[in-house]
């Protein structure tokens, strides 16, 4: 935190400003891009939200007026930038494609950067069928293990709304896995 | 309400592994790639405030240029392929330009009376340098045209 506020001291100097960026960049990177990848899925589409996000962050270091904490700030950017990817992955969808799902789902299954068995890959469709707002809510709770008042910094919704959002997304996972593969589920 | 120990199924509670990797190297050289694409993006913004000038002033020059284009089809033509006369009299000379003002000036105040008056004062000027005696010698001889004219040429 300490150090946040010394980063922050220093981007508000121009003649630091760069270095700083730098050292930012450096510590929240690899957290940004994870956060961005389970949320879009596939590689590409991930580097392409995380630089969006970093040159959102560095045309906005003047209006940040540090009433949220960096991480808050950085978080915060990083989710809305990857929904308006999706959004607009959704307008420009190929005929065939129902909705921003089946784009998540086509994403996981052409994505050379995928490692995972088959339960992974089962769970991560199952994530992939969830709206928006409850699949970035499992996500940050379930595989990233962000506390729930951190995410309601993040993403301005109370701790009770998070909590409900997150009940519903394990119960369409859980159905989902029942479904399409029941000796995993059980 | 909503107790997550409660809610957790059983398959969650597996070990969590990421299932997803990146390039090899791919977190090395973010932070240059960053800010590239942010120098990149700063001269894209100043090429783009000089284009857009250039966009604002387009219509203006654009009609300047048409006015020029119509001045120098009207001017060159003029002054090149009109009477010799017209170019002598200083009409197509740009400098006669100046005085066409006061031509159409004079003109307005050039009426009918004015132009009868000044035809007869130069009528009655030739008459009186033409001397009475020599009248009376023209009425006085019985000449035929062709007599005068042979006269004259002798």
């Amino acid at each position: 935190m300490t150090d946040d506020l010394q980063i922050l001291e220093s981007l508000k100097d121009p003649s630091t400003r760069e270095l700083a960026f730098r050292h930012l960049v450096s510590k929240y990177k690899e957290r940004l891009y994870w956060h961005i990848r389970k949320m879009v899925l596939n590689h590409d589409d991930a580097d392409d939200v995380l630089q969006n996000t970093l040159i959102k962050v560095w045309n906005g270091i003047d209006t940040f007026r540090a009433e949220s904490s960096i991480f808050t700030w950085l978080y915060r950017i990083a989710t809305n930038e990857s929904i308006t990817f999706l959004n607009q992955r959704k307008r420009r969808m190929m005929p065939g494609l129902n909705d921003v799902n089946e784009y998540l789902l086509e994403n996981l299954e052409s994505d050379t950067y995928f490692d995972g068995d088959e339960w992974q890959l089962l769970l991560q469709k199952a994530i992939a069928t969830l709206p928006d707002k409850q699949r970035l809510v499992f996500n940050m709770k379930y595989l990233e293990e962000i506390k729930y008042e951190d995410m309601s910094a993040i993403l301005e919704t109370s701790v009770g709304a998070l909590k409900a959002s997150y009940h519903h997304a394990v119960k369409k996972v859980e159905e989902y896995v029942k479904t399409h593969e029941p000796g995993i589920g059980s | 309400m909503y107790d997550e120990e409660n809610i957790e199924p059983e398959f969650l509670k597996r070990q969590k592994k990421n299932p997803f990797r990146t390039p090899d190297h791919y977190f090395d050289s973010i932070e240059d790639r960053v800010m590239g694409a942010i120098e990149h993006e700063a001269k894209n913004k100043t090429t783009s405030k000089s284009g857009k000038i250039f966009q604002l002033l387009k219509p203006v020059l654009g009609l300047a240029a048409s006015f020029a284009i119509v001045y120098l089809l009207a001017y060159y033509p003029i002054k090149y392929f009109s009477p010799s006369s017209l170019v002598k009299s200083g009409i197509t000379d740009s400098s006669s330009f100046e005085n066409m003002d006061a031509y159409a000036l004079n003109f307005s105040l050039f009426d009918e009376n004015s132009l009868f008056n000044t035809i007869l004062r130069d009528e009655t000027s030739a008459l009186s340098e033409i001397k009475s005696d020599e009248l009376l010698a023209y009425l006085s001889t019985d000449m035929n045209d062709l007599e005068i004219y042979s006269e004259i040429q002798n």
